[in-house]
């Protein structure tokens, strides 16, 4: 039967991205990409008649999958904006309006009458077009990222700066190319031990012609007082503004506040998690990836990502933007 | 309708019921009031709430009854803008209001759930004079099967926190009872900071029980997480920059606005702790830093 055989298929596409998701290895962007790739798979081959249902089997799998590698958290951040595209396009197709139904607000308390519980039972024919063209949108949103943070670089490296980043973040090193087909600046990046990915960093610059010097991470206040800028990339922004980044990044923040020079943070916005620290403590994180430090927000000055640059006390509006509160908790 | 009779119905509302946060309990009051109200327009119902309001905040001068009955007021003039006929629109009003009065009442259930997985095993916790908030997120965490200990400030000049200190021991927490001028010295044992709010301000500070700023200053000092616990109700529209700016008729006691000749000789009973030192504020909005807070206050009041 054909729809026996797509679900096998489909069973057999999660399974295959679990073990790739145990394995780890590859990099956030990819791992965001796939797996929006795979939600969108589910929503059009899965069997499923209203919303609800289909946001029971998009937190079913999701669990699954943040649980098979719980380090890599764009997973989960996927997963969540695929059910919030699904919770607008109902609203949508209800005729609602988004806005007001979504969060939780002291305004909805004074105003709702009645039991105002959203099951999302309705059946729409349109619905399941509807959100495999948002997730197209999210898809095309998350190729261009990096595209467009680096997009922004020229208003923040200027001619003759000496930057300082850590260890070997993508996205950081995008930025800092295409600064440098326009401007003529030095970067010193720390080497971050015990896997020392800051050398693969400066070698990948100097091929671009960037004046990069390798220092090894004790010397990071040492050199800090001739430091311009601090540009780093990071593993997760967390709820409050502050960072979960690779290790040794917190000894580098807090130099830079020693000497009050800026610490910009390239992010892109799939990255943003609803986690507080404290919760989880960092103690749960797999061995196989690199240990994390946690950067708290006072020590950040800005955060560049595909959508532009926001304070980190801006991060909880963003956060509110991107995930609905009932899909904190998968 | 008489207001003294309000102020009765309130003032019952509170012994009745103890754990009743007083913005509930005005809330109630003004509720009840408004089904008894006989005016003829929204603006003369409007006019004898405002009264009342009043009334109620010289009865008992705490921010909670401020705060409970501005959200009042907004709650009527929203709805009034739906329903301009004042008959409808006062069944909608009390539907709504015996509504939002059982939502509020979960409130305080929902910021323990948030709140008690912060605490961690063998943590030690420090809390300020007497909170139903925090008893309620140390119950749900000792019920949790957590292990912690509590040290909780006397609270001078009413001995509050030898209150919350057997509340906390009923509940087989073990608790220890420190002088308010013990927090410094404190500090440096303790993991975690977690205190209630009278009021929410607008920057995302806090109006609490004199002491609180003391004790967020130490804290910081210390490098320790400063938690507030509050429910949304408590989110008020002033902007303090400083102690000072704190209205007076929050400061002091009812009773001592109007007796005191000169009240720079009267002790204030509250104090503002600015948001630099607060971490993070639990609410049944959500976990909030405290920039989110006049965000949750612009959606609501323009």
């Amino acid at each position: 039967m054909p729809g026996a055989d797509k679900e096998t298929d489909l069973g057999e596409r999660i399974e295959a991205f679990l073990a790739e998701l145990k394995r780890g290895g590859r990099g956030s962007g990819e791992t965001a990409r796939s797996t929006a790739a795979l939600l969108r798979r589910i929503t059009a081959q899965a069997r499923w008649s209203s919303a609800g249902d289909l946001m029971e089997i998009i937190r079913k799998e999701g669990r699954r999958m943040t649980a098979a590698q719980p380090s890599e958290t764009t997973v989960g951040n996927m997963v969540r904006r695929v059910l919030k595209i699904i919770r607008e396009e109902y609203a949508r197709s209800r005729g609602s309006s988004e806005e007001a139904d979504q969060q939780e607000s002291l305004h909805k308390l004074l105003t709702s009458g009645g039991s105002s519980e959203e099951n999302f039972r309705q059946h729409f024919a349109p619905l399941k077009a509807n959100v495999i063209e948002a997730i197209n949108e999210l898809l095309t949103e998350l190729e261009g990222t990096t595209d467009n943070i680096a997009m922004q670089a020229l208003e923040h490296i200027h001619s003759n700066e000496v930057i300082m980043t850590i260890g070997r973040s993508r996205t950081v090193e995008a930025f800092l190319k295409d600064a440098a087909r326009k401007r003529k600046f030095h970067v010193i990046v720390a080497e971050c031990a015990p896997f020392c990915q800051g050398h693969e960093m400066a070698t990948s610059l100097s091929e671009d012609g960037i004046e990069t010097t390798v220092i090894p991470d004790a010397a990071i206040f040492a050199v800090m007082s001739r430091v311009n800028k601090v540009i780093i990339g990071t593993q997760t922004v967390l709820a409050n503004g502050g960072l979960r980044a690779v290790n040794g990044t917190h000894t580098l923040a807090l130099a830079a506040k020693h000497h009050s020079t800026p610490l910009i943070v390239c992010a892109p916005m799939f990255k943003l998690s609803p986690q507080v620290p404290g919760q989880n403590s960092l103690t749960c994180v797999n061995a196989h990836c690199p240990v994390f430090d946690y950067v708290p927000p006072e020590l950040i000055t800005l955060f560049i990502s595909n959508i532009g640059g926001n304070a980190p006390s801006y991060i909880y509006r963003l956060m509110s933007e991107l995930y609905h509160p009932e899909d904190h908790e998968l | 309708v008489d207001n003294r009779k309000l102020v009765e119905y309130f003032r019952t509302q509170m012994s009745q019921d103890p754990d009743v946060a007083s913005a509930v309990a005005a809330i109630r009051s003004l509720l009840e009031f408004l089904k008894r109200d006989q005016s003829e327009t929204i603006l003369g119902l409007r006019e004898n709430l405002t009264k009342a309001i009043g009334r109620l905040q010289e009865a008992d001068s705490s921010v909670a009854v401020s705060s409970g009955g501005e959200l009042f007021l907004r709650f009527i003039s929203l709805t009034s803008l739906e329903n301009p006929d004042l008959s409808q629109c006062r069944n909608v009003m009390i539907e709504r209001g015996e509504l939002f009065l059982k939502k509020i009442s979960l409130s305080r259930g929902k910021v323990a759930k948030l709140c008690h997985t912060f605490i961690k095993d063998g943590a030690k916790i420090l809390t300020h004079s007497s909170s139903r908030v925090v008893l309620k997120v140390l119950e749900s965490a000792a019920a949790d099967k957590k292990r912690f200990t509590v040290y909780v400030t006397e609270s001078q000049p009413d001995s509050a926190g030898k209150l919350m200190a057997d509340k906390l021991r009923r509940l087989n927490i073990p608790v220890t009872v420190v002088l308010d001028a013990a927090v410094g010295y404190i500090m440096e044992k303790v993991d975690l900071v977690i205190v209630g709010a009278e009021g929410v301000v607008e920057s995302g500070g806090i109006i609490n029980k004199i002491g609180t700023y003391q004790m967020a200053v130490c804290s910081k000092a210390h490098n320790k997480p400063f938690y507030v616990v509050a429910e949304s109700f408590k989110f008020v529209r002033l902007y303090p920059l400083n102690q000072q700016d704190v209205p007076h008729r929050f400061k002091y006691k009812a009773d001592t606005l109007k007796t005191a000749e000169d009240l720079n000789q009267e002790h204030p009973i509250i104090d503002y702790t600015p948001p630099s030192l607060i971490t993070l504020l639990f609410t049944d909005l959500g976990v909030l830093t405290p920039s989110a807070v006049s965000d949750e206050l612009i959606k609501l009041y323009l």
